[in-house]
């Protein structure tokens, strides 16, 4: 009697995997949708619900932003690129590198609490190893000891913990000096501001320090990156505000 | 289950294997069909073999173009770029790609519209791939992992930097014929395909479509 029942569990899980395979669902699995599509009459409607599921961002601020958005431009191109490229020139890699390992330790709290506000246990976890070992073994975090023993970064903010709690992004804003953002994470970042510990700095003087030799030292490890894109787009202010869009819904969903 | 002093013959094991056992009362020979003949009618996609394998070769033979110090010369870089061409269009699959970045748009071009759409659409990917690959300084490519449903894949694949940073890779293929194609690939969650098409959308909802062709062709014939 016992085998009846293991044969027809078989069968059954053997139906269902067949099942599976012929729905085309999941992941890559655009394949069911097309092929019905194809054959249907109005091959209009089924491109209409392609395989993006486009969560599209609203942009009601549109003039206004693509205003921002050549002030932005401009500043990159007249001030913080040319800045950066005389301190890449100055400044060795392996130095930024390390500069930038720091600047990553020191925004652990971000990190540790968002991963802590998503319930995410092994990444606050981890979070905690490498800030330690990090900040003592690896001289103030210079150096990403951490990393190289292969315990891995959570980059968690307070936007994605927004996210997760259920709050939509709102609309686009594309931010004079800052860059892109949306309602939400623009929320997000003023309460971001209590979890960075610059912020504590007493004078003003030193947090500038901090902020800006924050920001040209990693636009010198990316110099080129905006500049590729902006090539090769038809309209930058579009393909901008997609690429930081769909970045944020990857980063919200894992 | 099967106690047999500890060891389990051949013979016994196949007696209790569920569907071919006698134990089963001859019923589950025919169900075992009836499930191989299911499996057999579902296009398997193993029979075009394996897509992180195919990706994976391509992959190699642009990276070994790139390394290759005889073609590092200046009075080359034709012939390079030639051969980077060659091995990229083995493995991309243009009218796929230029299709869904169209998206709803397609339907109404001409098949003539359509030809014209995606050489123009080709060259300029073609020509940002290359310019990417070109600014190659030993980064290494790893494959994580595939998903295959049907005649749609994704591969899932990392590009280790020099600096140790990892950036994640996602291919999206669709197989034709033999052989598994690219029609997306995303960057850190930057689906090419799906940030063209917002770019063309916004186009086409303020101007037109030869509005658009000639933004392309611009754009292609910027030095």
């Amino acid at each position: 009697m016992k085998n009846w029942k293991c044969t027809l569990l078989m069968a059954c899980l053997f139906f269902f995997v067949n099942l599976e395979f012929a729905r085309g669902e999941g992941e890559a699995g655009y394949g069911g949708v097309i092929r019905t599509a194809e054959t249907s009459a109005e091959p209009e409607e089924f491109e209409e619900d392609f395989y993006y599921v486009e969560e599209g961002l609203a942009d009601p601020l549109e003039p206004v932003n693509r205003v921002f958005f050549v002030f932005n431009d401009r500043l990159y191109f007249w001030l913080l690129k040319p800045v950066a490229t005389g301190y890449k020139r100055v400044v060795p890699e392996k130095a930024r590198v390390g500069l930038k390992n720091f600047f990553t330790n020191l925004a652990f709290p971000l990190r540790f609490v968002n991963c802590l506000l998503q319930a995410k246990g092994k990444g606050a976890l981890e979070e905690l190893e490498s800030f330690v070992l990090n900040s003592i073994g690896g001289m103030a975090g210079f150096f990403d000891i951490a990393g190289a023993a292969g315990v891995r970064k959570y980059d968690e903010d307070l936007d994605q913990s927004l996210a997760v709690f259920g709050l939509g992004p709102g609309f686009y804003i594309n931010w004079p000096l800052f860059g892109p953002s949306t309602l939400r994470a623009t929320f997000g970042s003023v309460g971001e501001a209590f979890l960075d510990p610059v912020h504590y700095l007493d004078s003003s003087g030193a947090r500038f320090v901090f902020k800006s030799s924050d920001l040209v030292n990693s636009t010198s490890l990316h110099i080129g990156d905006y500049e590729s894109l902006k090539r090769a787009a038809l309209d930058p202010y579009v393909a901008l505000r997609d690429a930081y869009y769909q970045n944020r819904l990857k980063k919200i969903q894992e | 289950m099967v106690k047999n002093h500890g060891r389990i013959s051949f013979k016994t094991l196949i007696k209790h294997l569920p569907f071919v056992g006698e134990t089963t009362g001859g019923w589950f020979p025919l169900l075992w069909f009836v499930s191989f003949f299911v499996i057999a009618v579902v296009p398997y996609p193993a029979l075009a073999g394996n897509p992180t394998e195919q990706l994976k070769k391509t992959t190699d033979k642009i990276l070994a173009i790139v390394s290759d110090s005889r073609l590092k010369e200046e009075s080359k870089a034709e012939e390079r770029r030639r051969l980077i061409r060659k091995a990229v269009d083995e493995r991309f699959d243009w009218e796929e790609l230029s299709r869904r970045a169209l998206g709803r748009h397609w339907a109404r071009r001409t098949n003539e519209e359509r030809r014209n759409f995606v050489a123009l659409f080709g060259e300029l990917l073609e020509r940002t791939y290359l310019e990417r690959v070109e600014g190659y300084s030993g980064e290494r490519v790893s494959y994580l992992g595939e998903k295959v449903d049907g005649e749609y894949a994704t591969v899932d694949a990392g590009i280790l930097t020099a600096r140790k940073t990892e950036i994640p890779i996602l291919y999206r293929m669709k197989q034709n014929g033999g052989s598994w194609m690219v029609y997306d690939i995303s960057i850190e969650g930057v689906s090419l395909v799906g940030n063209y098409r917002n770019q063309f959308q916004s186009i086409l909802a303020k101007s037109s479509y030869d509005e658009l062709v000639r933004m392309l062709k611009k754009k292609v014939e910027e030095k």
